[in-house]
């Protein structure tokens, strides 16, 4: 049995890319399946991805996500350089979004998303300055598996 | 006769080229000895391959009307909706059904009629369930789901299809009515109708006997229209379901009722993309009902159809166009009345199909998705697919699962081609020690 994760996938992500938007959280999906995890689990993780990967592109300067796994835990890392969460505690609150008008005009920006992430997620972790940027840490058990 | 999947390869008429593996939403297919084989777990019964050969060596193979008449005793046919897109509208319906009935049915029946009512017990369920839910109409869509979103299987309402509705009433029907037990026959508009006979969704047995293509007896019938006495029967047909043949048929009926969020797409690579969003979860929750068919403009598009689909939709419009103006003559209500002889629930939830998975052990899964990457980077990634393989993620997999050789790649083969090159030539000069000396003795006289 290993303890120690494994990387499975690490992506850049470029602010204000919506093309590419997205692409991470259908790697890591297509990963877990190819791994044979449990379709609710897979779910759950292409929805806290696909969050926090818009969360980059729409609010930082740019960024990477890395996904690691080992038996038990499936561990979601997303590192921006900026510019930072000003309230981290309101950033929980639902309805509560920075996003622009125009960002909001293309469907985003509903305040729903470090909620949702919260909401799926077994384990949360959110350090943010402005110097160092924003470093969500995410961990999704894999205990319960078939 | 238990095939699992209805689109088969006419062998002597594929050129082995790679456009239905391209095609293919699941790639499912791969050219092996210059022939396009369909993995059947993979299959979904799209029919993309059919639409995209060149050469015809796609084909299904639906019960023939002949066979159909000399060994079924009973033989029932149901009518999809869709069907009636291949006649003008100034065809009524019943001269339609008289004249698919003078080719030797016992009885003909719509299944707009159970589309009606599922209607009503769409709604029904809806309004009494939180959360989205998604046709459970178009089989290729379930399958599509079962194999590639099988997150999203508990969104599938549990709802019978239309055609297993009515297909189990008529059996129940004359059963109870006249001690008979009917063969029920489907003319269907694609291959993936066909399947659901011998493999059905959400429950133990389909109560299908078989399925006929459009386009194997519509000449016959359109022989036979000419031969209905009655010149102009009384259209009959007066389910405004009749729409669902259409892609948003669904939607558009749900709507007429009450107001209520749905989207509906049709063709499979838009119902991908629509299924990607649902799964991430980047669709409004307000959407409560997901209309997705697999064929571009619904059923109508299906490849077993006769009429382009631009005239179809037509033709079926018109039609609409015509039950609408009948309704307000009748001055009919919806037949709700006969909703309670429908069986609607599925009797057996639907299971996903892993087929990704690269093994069943979570270690050797690891270790396998490790060697795929490297495979994945020792690869070109021109997705040319010469090696048969759609491109070359799918290639590698293949390789690491043993059922491919990494020389199958051109590129591949060329490079080991060059190095043994050059390992030849390095050998070539490189001489054993009794010869050298002997050679450094021709050079220096």
């Amino acid at each position: 049995m290993f303890l120690q994760k494994q990387q499975i996938l690490n992506k850049e992500i470029e602010s204000f890319d919506f093309q590419s938007g997205g692409e991470a959280s259908s790697n890591l999906k297509n990963i877990l399946n190819k791994l044979g995890v449990p379709s609710q689990i897979v779910r759950k993780t292409a929805i806290i991805t696909y969050e926090l990967e818009m969360n980059v592109v729409i609010h930082s300067l740019g960024g990477e996500i890395t996904a690691l796994i080992s038996e038990d835990e499936l561990e979601i890392r997303v590192d921006d350089s900026g510019p930072g969460i000003k309230d981290l505690d309101k950033a929980f609150t639902v309805g509560y979004s920075t996003a622009s008008n125009e960002i909001r005009e293309m469907g985003f920006g509903a305040g729903m998303g470090l909620v949702n992430v919260k909401r799926y997620a077994d384990q949360i972790d959110v350090k943010s300055s402005k110097e160092n940027g924003t470093h969500v840490k995410v961990i999704i058990s894999l205990a319960n598996k078939e | 006769m238990t095939k699992k999947h209805s689109v088969l390869l006419k062998e002597d008429k594929c050129e082995g080229c790679t456009n239905c593996v391209k095609g293919c939403p699941t790639k499912a297919i791969r050219v092996h000895q210059g022939k396009a084989w369909i993995k059947e777990d993979l299959c979904i019964d799209c029919a993309e391959c059919i639409r995209v050969c060149e050469y015809h060596a796609k084909y299904t193979e639906p019960d023939q009307l002949t066979e159909i008449m000399e060994t079924s005793e009973y033989p029932v046919l149901l009518i999809p909706p869709s069907f009636y897109s291949q006649f003008s509208a100034e065809i009524s319906s019943e001269k339609i059904k008289k004249a698919i009935e003078n080719l030797g049915f016992k009885a003909v029946f719509d299944v707009a009629d159970a589309a009606a009512a599922l209607s009503r017990k769409t709604l029904d369920f809806l309004n009494n369930h939180s959360g989205s839910y998604i046709s459970t109409s178009c089989p290729v869509i379930v399958r599509l789901i079962k194999i590639q979103f099988p997150d999203l299987i508990e969104m599938l309402i549990p709802l019978k299809s239309p055609v297993e509705l009515i297909a189990e009433r008529v059996v129940r029907k004359f059963k109870e009515e006249k001690n008979i037990d009917p063969d029920i026959f489907f003319l269907t508009p694609c291959p993936a109708k066909l399947t659901t006979v011998n493999r059905s969704i959400g429950q133990q047995s389909s109560f299908l006997s078989g399925a006929i293509g459009v386009e194997n007896i519509y000449q016959e019938i359109y022989e036979a229209l000419n031969e209905v006495e009655l010149e102009e029967l009384e259209d009959k047909l007066i389910t405004l379901a009749t729409i669902w043949g259409s892609e948003g048929g669904e939607e558009s009926i749900l709507k007429s009722w009450q107001d209520i969020n749905t989207i509906s797409v049709s063709g499979v690579k838009e119902a991908k993309k629509l299924l990607n969003e649902i799964e991430r979860n980047n669709i409004p929750e307000e959407v409560k009902y997901f209309e997705i068919t697999s064929c571009i403009n619904g059923c109508i598009g299906g490849v077993l159809n006769v009429i382009n689909p631009f005239q179809a939709q037509f033709n079926l419009e018109q039609r609409i166009k015509k039950i609408r103006d009948t309704m307000q003559k009748y001055n009919i209500e919806s037949e709700k009345k006969d909703d309670e002889f429908y069986n609607f629930a599925l009797s057996e939830k639907i299971k996903a199909d892993n087929v990704s998975k690269l093994d069943s052990d979570f270690k050797k899964a690891m270790q396998k998705l490790e060697l795929l990457q490297k495979e994945i980077d020792k690869l070109p990634g021109l997705d040319c697919a010469a090696c048969g393989a759609p491109d070359c993620k799918t290639f590698a997999e293949d390789v690491i699962n043993g059922r491919a050789n990494r020389a199958d790649c051109i590129f591949m083969l060329r490079k080991q081609l060059g190095k043994l090159a050059d390992d030849l030539s390095i050998l070539a000069h490189e001489l054993p020690p009794v010869m050298a000396s002997k050679e450094e003795e021709a050079d220096d006289s």
